[in-house]
């Protein structure tokens, strides 16, 4: 924030400022009332609209419209599907080994022939090949439907520019509203089995590639556009002959992302079923608490999205041309040790090398948590009682004699105020307005806690922080986004994952942004840290609610923990990128300056990756909500719990609600962290 | 003159185990071209291949040639901004290669100073707080290190503009505050890497001249980095030519325009207007005793181009005087000719 | 318990003399849902393989236990064999209405749901399994969330809340925490057995984590019907909900064109009862002794023809 007071925008800290102290006024205008006006902290009842009603309703009566099409389009889909993994399972193991084994040669060498290999070789060896090859079926034929969903959009959202601002607002939703939230409607228009599974992991692996798309055609350079244009080329030839093979750099980008996203959805697909599936053994495991089992399936699924990451990302990359000859020996090695082989191998399921780790990691679990009970115990009841109960209900009934020490009094309040407006006021004269307000306002929020925090102040400083980032059109679009939870009577658990995700949040920003600086000084520190961000991105996150509940056990400690390890890799990822990619010229300047290695970090990298690093935040953010639905399996109320709910029930009103809330929440907030990264940009002339 | 900066059998070689190669190579004792093959077979990429330099105190010092000769590499070697393979940088008794990382940094902050050829400012930084940034880092407080670098923003011209952001200024005010910046460690060595390359010609003569008469103020030692022929005869005192990573000539301006040592010389010095660098004083004859008759107002600084336009039509020896006005030689109008013809 | 086991030899109950049925579309293969949890896997095995022995094609499909009933009114799923009353979706209810899915009349396992604890923390709070104990000991299962009342680990949330009506209507200073799926419950229940630590749970038999961590029910007041609906039943006058829970019933569904176009396997799969007694150990030699579904079930089904050939027989006879 201190950069931000920094800029030299004239009228910008006075812009802060005056949102800044409306935002106050409301704040201790609420306080003052709340015990008159009930109104102010809880929404009534009466007010609000049976919106889940009506979508409910008005769904249901689209869906049956157009089922019967759906219905077509899923039994075409069945066909590539059915065929994939046909083709999938009777190819022999060994072969398809050293068919990928060769393939990873021609991308990249021998280093991706081994990585191909040896992953292939861990998926035999689990036990779960055949599993294995249905999801990959379906990623088979997802992957492709994703492709092209992308590419189309993005080449409409290029070609008609004013259609941009609605196909960017369609990819948030995609992108934003759980999977979960969706999954009713969907099986209601596509029927049972692995397509609706299929169209999810579609829907959610389309946006990057679309993005992407519309990136790369932007990029594009004029010249090469306008050659295009003078050559006499029809727009379609200039499109695909020139413009489009011209952004491939950036389209394969999207390719990577579209894959990756694809496959962190394939245990969507076994939450319906329909389809023995490597997501269902995780599933089966899961559901008996086997840590080591689940973890070992878990495992299978991020092998194969290393696999596909890396050779994809070869691919992207220009590569030389290489001679095919070792790739026709190692597939025909391969072969020859299939007909070798041939009766004496056991069948792919019967496979079983990891079995006994499995086991020894399931053990060990339970042995760690039998042996520090105790302290487990304590350092959960450290967080809830002095972070996360006064965080989410404030330290006027946080505070208790049996949490505390001593009971919370109304006149505890008034000192803590006054405490605070003194500092406030104190820290406002040395010039710094910024921090004074954001000071008066942070106690407001824990005094009340935020799941108690009166609506109009949060709207107003909503509304404020959209004003001071972007302008009034934010504003408009935040308050009437928010007002919409508010109305259609969500607001009390929207808060409640609001304050969950919001505090794991704060926890990767800090947690995250040290271990990103660290694996930046570090090259050892970023060889260990990057392969596990790889696992827990892309490893379905079910596996690692079991430790967390066996040490921690059911609540909202667990949780906060569950989403920190999911939300917190982008953090790293990106606080490490902007460090590491300082522009060697500023570098080479700092140095020559005389400038010594924590001098330069502080002075001109971190300021410099300022941007990356609020991007990074950006994605944390993202993540973080997108967590909350599976943090719900670990008993948490709010919106998560919502979309569950509605998923049993069959409530496709419930569901879409909850999961369009979840979705504001995260574009609010997504809007917000852009503005202020826009203006970053801006500030350092990028 | 005493020298400020001296290399010895510099070398820096890019790849994975340089140095134990070198090191091999060098031990051999064969000679550096040899050695450059070998390493070059290997797959290595010498750089910069046994520079040895000596540059004096308050001598502007120019390492000029083609991209990818290695002219860059070198002045980072002696700034140790990359770290040489093999030799030494002595600057006033030490061997920089030898100096600990806190020693260079101390160094850096009290004795060198460098500007890039695409300025390295800091985008988030003011300009004031941008040529304060070496007084910043050696812990000056905010104050002082600003009242300090003020006389140096108006000594470049930018007077005013303390408080722009990098991205406001133009092209020719960033490398300005460059300069401004490499100026506030008060340094010894000032090393100026292709600093007027990135600007266009108008701009560039400019700073140029600017540049020229802060040396003139502050008569520091210059090592200045250049591909331009005519900056480099424009503002050396001694110009080392570098090629494939190894010096093949280190003269004085005239030196290097009359006498090229190779093909590759030559050729930088094809273009150059020879008249504008030679002076009479290179052309001139001693006058055993010869009396030249009067004539134009000849000196032995005069450059053959401004002694050809005033004595154009005279077919008599001519007298050259030296600064005190007395007469030390003659010149002859085919002295001219066959100075010009040896152009082209 | 007892009476369970005592009656655990005659497995198959026949509730009628079956008349002979057509057999009908033997070609197409009858998908049977497979569901998340062993035990049904075993009940759906058993009921697959004895339509098998009748002569017809059988696909196991898995299928989420949540979700599944709209395939089955569409024909995509068959029928699901073991479908528990106490979670049923709401999804049934209305399939059944729109008349998509048919029930298959009840399945006879005997099931009970109740407030369980593991054993050793019966040490923890002296007069367990006697549920009065737990008004004087709730604070010894207090937590960071509940303080100061004690914790229960309720079910998940779209399982419904039987575990928070029943300590609301027994005044007892619990306070509920879903657990938000059955991976929770038994992590906390592992935990617990772990650390030796209190723990208050909802839980229910059959399940293999019943014996793996020796879990015990709280005695509560029998749940009769009464006590749903009449305030005054039970220890406290004032409320509903203040027993035991209402005994679970698990039955069987299916697609309601299953009976016109295979009526034989219609008929099997209605008159098929599976015992508690029989479940039980076959779960345990697949969750615990690691056997797979198929061999355990080809083992017991070899073994004891005379138990379900009979049902066969008597619809195809």
């Amino acid at each position: 924030m201190s950069l931000v007071a920094d800029l030299p925008i004239t009228g910008r800290m006075k812009r802060g400022t005056l949102a800044g102290l409306v935002v106050l006024a409301v704040g201790v205008l609420c306080l003052l009332l709340e015990k008159s006006v009930p109104w102010l902290s809880v929404w009534p009842e009466a007010w609000t609209i049976p919106a889940t009603q009506w979508i409910g309703d008005g769904l249901g009566w689209v869906l049956n419209g157009i089922k019967p099409v759906m219905r077509f389009v899923s039994w075409l889909l069945e066909f590539p599907m059915n065929g994939a993994n046909w083709l999938l399972k009777s190819i022999p193991p060994l072969i398809l080994i050293g068919m990928v084994t060769a393939l990873g040669w021609i991308l990249g060498g021998w280093r991706m022939a081994a990585l191909g290999f040896l992953g292939l070789l861990f998926v035999l060896g689990s036990g779960y090949w055949l599993e294995s090859m249905s999801t990959l079926a379906l990623v088979f034929v997802s992957v492709p439907l994703a492709l092209t969903m992308g590419l189309g959009i993005g080449i409409l959202a290029y070609e008609y520019p004013s259609v941009k601002g609605v196909v960017n607002a369609t990819l948030d939703v995609m992108q934003t509203v759980p999977t979960f939230a969706y999954l009713t409607p969907l099986l209601l228009l596509f029927g049972f089995g692995p397509v609706v599974g299929l169209i999810a992991s579609a829907i959610y692996a389309a946006p990057p590639m679309a993005r992407n798309v519309l990136l790369g055609l932007e990029r594009v350079e004029a010249e090469v556009k306008e050659a295009a244009v003078m050559s006499g080329g029809t727009r379609r030839q200039q499109l695909f002959l020139i413009e489009l093979p011209a952004a491939t750099t950036q389209i394969m980008v999207g390719i990577n992302q579209c894959l990756m996203a694809a496959l962190s959805m394939v245990i969507i697909a076994a939450v319906i079923g329909g389809f023995n599936d490597i997501g269902w053994e995780v599933l089966l495991t899961m559901r008996k608490a086997q840590f080591g089992q689940a973890f070992l399936a878990g495992l299978v699924i991020v092998v194969f999205a290393v696999v596909i990451d890396r050779m994809s990302r070869a691919l992207a990359v220009e590569h030389k041309a290489r001679d095919w000859r070792p790739a026709a020996g190692l597939f025909a090695v391969s072969v020859v040790a299939w007909l070798v082989t041939l009766g004496s191998l056991p069948a792919p399921a019967e496979f079983n090398w990891f079995g006994g780790v499995a086991e020894r990691v399931d053990q060990s679990v339970g042995d760690f948590t039998a042996a520090n009970g105790a302290r487990l115990d304590a350092v959960k009841n450290g967080a809830m009682f002095y972070g996360l109960l006064p965080l989410r209900i404030g330290l006027d009934q946080a505070v208790l004699p049996f949490t505390w020490g001593f009971a919370w009094t109304p006149a505890m309040s008034l000192w803590f105020f006054a405490v605070a407006a003194a500092l406030s006021v104190a820290v406002f004269l040395t010039g710094r307005e910024a921090l004074a307000i954001t000071i008066a306002c942070l106690a407001i929020v824990i005094e009340t806690g935020v799941a108690n925090l009166p609506w109009p102040f949060l709207l107003t400083a909503v509304g404020a922080l959209a004003w001071v980032a972007s302008g009034w059109k934010l504003t408009r679009l935040c308050v009437i986004l928010l007002a919409l939870i508010l109305i259609s009577g969500l607001w009390e658990r929207a808060m409640l994952s609001l304050y969950l995700s919001g505090a794991a949040v704060v926890a990767c920003g800090v947690l995250g942004g040290l271990l990103g600086l660290w694996a930046a000084v570090s090259v050892w520190a970023w060889r260990v840290l990057e392969p596990v961000c790889d696992m827990l991105q892309t490893i379905p996150l079910f596996v690692f609610l079991i430790p967390v509940l066996m040490f921690f056990q059911i609540g909202e400690f667990s949780a906060f923990l569950a989403i920190i390890a999911y939300a917190i890799v982008p953090m790293i990822r990106y606080t490490r990128h902007g460090l590491v990619t300082t522009p060697p010229d500023l570098i080479e300047a700092a140095t020559a300056s005389g400038a010594t290695g924590w001098q330069m970090m502080r002075e001109v990298r971190l300021p410099y990756a300022m941007p990356t690093i609020l991007l990074g935040l950006n994605q944390t953010i993202l993540y973080a909500f997108a967590m909350l639905v599976i943090a719900a399996l670990i008993g948490t109320t709010g919106l998560g719990q919502s979309i569950f709910l509605a998923l049993g029930q069959a409530d496709v009103g419930l569901g879409i609600a909850a999961g369009a809330a979840m979705a504001i929440l995260a574009l609010v907030a997504d809007r917000l962290v852009q503005g202020f990264a826009s203006q970053q940009r801006a500030a350092l002339g990028l | 003159m005493t020298s400020a900066v001296t290399t010895r059998g510099l070398w820096q070689v890019f790849g994975a185990g340089a140095k134990a190669a070198l090191t091999r190579e060098l031990q051999r004792g064969a000679a550096s071209e040899d050695v450059a093959s070998v390493l070059r077979a290997e797959g290595l990429i010498p750089a910069v291949q046994d520079a040895s330099i000596d540059v004096g105190e308050g001598e502007l010092f120019v390492i000029m040639g083609l991209s990818g000769s290695g002219k860059s590499t070198m002045i980072r070697s002696i700034s140790r901004l990359a770290e040489p393979t093999a030799g030494e940088v002595i600057m006033q008794g030490e061997d920089l290669l030898k100096a600990s990382k806190a020693r260079m940094t101390e160094l850096r902050r009290t004795k060198l100073g460098m500007v890039f050829q695409h300025f390295g400012l800091f985008p988030h930084m003011t300009v004031i707080d941008n040529v304060a940034f070496p007084l910043k880092v050696r812990g000056m407080g905010r104050k002082e290190r600003h009242e300090k670098v003020r006389e140096i923003i108006e000594m470049v011209g930018l007077a005013g503009r303390e408080d722009a952001y990098p991205r406001q200024l133009s092209g020719g005010q960033k490398q300005r505050v460059g300069i401004a910046r490499s100026l506030a460690g008060d340094c010894e060595v000032w090393m100026l890497d292709e600093p007027f390359s990135a600007l266009d010609p108008l701009i560039r003569r400019q700073l140029q001249d600017e540049f020229l008469s802060i040396q003139e103020k502050l008569k520091t030692t210059i090592l200045f980095i250049t591909h331009d022929i005519a900056e480099a005869l424009k503002l050396a005192d001694r110009i080392a030519i570098m090629r494939d990573g190894r010096i093949v000539q280190i003269g004085t301006p005239t030196e290097i325009v009359l006498n090229p040592v190779d093909e590759y010389v030559r050729e930088f010095a094809r273009d150059v207007p020879k008249g504008r660098h030679m002076t009479l004083a290179e052309v001139m004859e001693p006058l055993n005793g010869a009396v030249p008759t009067d004539g134009p107002e000849l000196s032995t600084s005069m450059s053959l181009e401004d002694a050809l336009a005033d004595c154009a039509l005279s077919m008599q020896p001519m007298a050259v005087k030296d600064g005190d006005g007395k007469v030390v030689g003659l010149v002859r109008p085919e002295l001219f000719a066959r100075a010009l013809g040896a152009q082209g | 318990m007892k009476r369970m086991i005592l009656s655990g030899v005659s497995v198959l109950a026949m509730t009628c003399a079956a008349s002979a049925a057509e057999l009908g579309a033997v070609d197409e293969p009858i998908k049977l849902a497979i569901n998340e949890w062993t035990g049904q896997h075993i009940s759906t095995h058993i009921g697959g393989e004895m339509l098998k022995a009748a002569g017809y094609k059988v696909e196991y499909v898995t299928a989420g236990y949540m979700n599944m009933y709209q395939a089955m009114a569409d024909g995509d799923l068959h029928a699901a064999l073991e479908i528990w009353s106490s979670n049923v979706s709401e999804d049934y209810a209305k399939q059944v209405e729109a008349g998509g899915v048919v029930e298959l009349g009840d399945l006879e396992l005997d099931a009970k749901e109740g407030i369980a604890y593991p054993a050793h923390v019966a040490e923890m709070c002296p007069g367990l399994p006697a549920w009065e104990a737990l008004k004087d000991c709730a604070a010894n299962f207090a937590s960071a969330e509940t303080l100061p009342m004690g914790r229960l680990v309720d079910y998940p949330a779209d399982w419904g809340t039987p575990g928070a009506d029943r300590m609301t209507g027994l005044e007892l200073p619990f306070k509920a925490v879903p657990a938000g799926s059955e991976g929770a419950l038994i992590a906390e229940l592992r935990a617990s057995t772990e650390k030796k630590s209190p723990l208050l749970i909802t839980f229910w038999q059959p399940h293999w984590a019943m014996s793996a961590y020796d879990v015990q029910f709280v005695d509560l007041p029998a749940g009769e019907a009464a006590c749903f609906e009449d305030a005054s039943w039970g220890p406290n006058p004032n409320a509903v909900n203040d027993c035991d829970f209402s005994p679970t019933r698990i039955f069987k569904g299916a697609w309601a064109g299953m009976e016109e176009k295979w009526p034989a396997a219609f008929e099997i799969l209605s008159n098929y009862t599976l015992d508690v007694s029989v479940q039980q150990p076959l779960m345990g030699a697949i969750d615990v002794d690691g056997g797979s579904v198929e061999e355990v079930v080809a083992a017991w089904m070899s073994e004891n023809e005379g138990v379900w050939k009979p049902v066969v027989d008597a619809a195809l006879n």
